[in-house]
């Protein structure tokens, strides 16, 4: 990376030096004439130099990375241990994934693969793939049809490595009583029963991946955003967990960490995505992507794939001659809590 | 007099800052989400997705219903003992007396509609049990299932070919190929059965007490 444009400080243990000649703005922002903007912990630490700054920059140093620094200059640890921190190191300081480039982004990726190797002496597959252009993803759900079987909710879990202890669901099916409407106050989405259940039907809600989603508004540090092609995603390590986009929601889609999430070693989905399904930790946010590992490769989310009765529909928007264009034109959809202008993604309609 | 110049000058400056606030941000040029589909779909011309590679494995048909053009997957192949007049060659009540060879689905009930309306010559032609029969009593195709449902099933088969019904297999990206109605029902018992639902969440029932 170029001096001046360096966005966190490398401990340099295993002497690989990696170097950037590409702007530091990122893909998504047009203007790439500042070469020297600054983000992350460069915004307080990269500054010119005088012995204050210095000063300031020693002490966070040896605060920040006291323990990294005990293990890596250590005669008695090993080469994986140094590894090993010097890897936290520049994890800990990177930037947001938003402003990052190209190359920045396979680099922490290539650390996150290589971090899971060392613990783990598994391979993980951690795609960084962007939004493609002419693509706006959408959802269609036919209540009609839906069971309420939940095998959507099995293939999500599965997909998208979510907490097993905590038994977090991003998907929830709702069960209600036929004549009262959309009744969420009266509904039941744990049930246990046989289903279809005499005198109710079933609708799912989960992520709307809104065009106009509050969540992102209300983010402090702007570590969830909108992507190109509609989805809206979480930087699991810029998100600092403060849950404000849990309140802003006006449809319970997103789900926080309480504790460090617990994934068996033999049910962890290796196929990866930065923004998508890839390991989180306690106390970040994390919801619905639309299994972004998945919907930029060309395939429909696990949830659309499992469903035995073809409530879901999953497509491009952008697309005229897509199944859920067809949908949108020609049944009559409606979306929820249309009045609040959040413009959902995601249709309901009925046969 | 200067009272006023300053004023007129303090409204222009306030104009112009709210001129360029309001365009801040790109996001926000059209009204709706129709709009912007409708904008941004206007010039479209395909994207480099393709769903091709997770179909490859699968035999399939390319068929044309109004103006759609789509795949389907292919099915007679699929079918272990085609082609069914290997067995049926002579009427079902000899057939069952005689007994010769497996036993292949002697166990089907017909649980379709109802016996005024439905038997096993409604969909199955007595004189050639490899293809289907229409109504009017055409032959249709084993593998275009949806022709023979679609007779009765008219808003269902509408439904399909334009994608709100079935779904599509692989993935959402084009070429489409489309699940067939006997992908996903039991011809001789079409309805989805009653069963237990995959998922039981203990912890939430724990988080609401």
């Amino acid at each position: 990376m170029s001096s001046n444009n360096k966005k966190w400080f490398s401990l340099n243990l295993t002497n690989k030096s990696n170097k950037s000649e590409s702007c530091g703005c990122g893909k998504e922002f047009d203007s790439c004439s500042d070469n020297n903007q600054k983000d992350g912990y460069d915004q307080i630490m990269d500054v010119p130099m005088d012995r204050r700054s210095a000063f300031k920059k020693i002490t966070a140093g040896l605060l920040m990375g006291a323990g990294a620094v005990s293990t890596s200059c250590s005669v008695v640890s090993g080469d994986d241990s140094k590894e090993k921190s010097s890897i936290e190191w520049e994890e800990y300081f990177k930037g947001n994934y938003k402003l990052m480039t190209d190359e920045e982004r396979n680099s922490t990726v290539d650390r996150l693969v290589r971090s899971y190797e060392l613990r783990k002496g598994k391979k993980l597959n951690i795609s960084s793939k962007d939004a493609e252009d002419d693509v706006l993803f959408g959802y269609a759900f036919n209540i009609s049809k839906c069971q309420g079987y939940m095998d959507c909710i099995t293939a999500c879990v599965e997909e998208n490595n979510q907490d097993r202890s905590s038994q977090m669901q991003y998907i929830r099916i709702h069960e209600m009583e036929e004549g009262k409407g959309f009744n969420f106050e009266e509904s039941d989405d744990n049930y246990y029963h046989e289903v279809p259940a005499e005198g109710h039907f079933y609708m799912g809600t989960q992520c709307f991946h809104c065009d106009n989603p509050p969540c992102i508004e209300v983010c402090p540090v702007e570590a969830t955003w909108k992507e190109k092609d509609g989805i809206v995603v979480i930087d699991y390590d810029w998100c600092i967990g403060c849950r404000y986009c849990m309140a802003a929601c006006p449809y319970d889609g997103r789900r926080f960490n309480w504790k460090t999430p617990e994934v068996p070693e033999e049910e962890v989905n290796k196929n990866q995505h930065y923004l998508g399904n890839r390991l989180r930790k306690k106390g970040v946010m994390e919801k619905c992507t639309f299994c972004v590992q998945r919907s930029r490769e060309g395939k429909n989310p696990a949830c659309v794939e499992a469903c035995p009765t073809g409530s879901r529909t999953f497509g491009n928007l952008l697309d005229p001659n897509s199944n859920i264009r067809w949908i949108l034109e020609n049944k009559k959809v409606f979306r929820l809590k249309e009045d609040l202008g959040t413009e959902p993604k995601f249709w309901y309609y009925m046969d | 007099m200067n009272y006023m110049i300053t004023k007129y000058i303090k409204s222009i400056v306030l104009i112009v800052i709210l001129v360029f606030a309001s365009c801040k941000n790109k996001e926000h040029q059209y009204h709706n989400l129709n709009e912007k589909i409708e904008a941004k779909s206007a010039n479209y011309s395909g994207t480099n997705i393709s769903s091709e590679v997770y179909n490859e494995t699968i035999k399939k048909i390319k068929i044309s219903e109004g103006n759609k053009e789509f795949y389907i997957s292919e099915r007679k192949s699929q079918i272990t003992s085609y082609s069914c007049s290997e067995c049926h060659n002579q009427p079902i009540k000899l057939l069952k007396d005689t007994q010769v060879g497996k036993k292949a689905h002697w166990d089907i009930v017909l649980n379709h509609a109802n016996k005024e309306t439905m038997n096993c010559n409604t969909c199955h032609a007595k004189d050639n049990m490899n293809e289907l029969r229409s109504i009017t009593n055409k032959a249709i195709d084993l593998n275009l299932s949806h022709k023979l449902c679609s007779q009765c099933h008219q808003k269902e088969g509408k439904d399909w070919v334009g994608g709100a019904h079935g779904k599509q297999i692989g993935g959402w990206a084009p070429p489409r190929l489309s699940q067939t109605c006997t992908g996903c029902h039991n011809p001789h018992s079409p309805s989805f059965e009653k069963r237990w639902p995959a998922q039981f969440n203990t912890q939430k029932v724990k988080e609401r007490q």
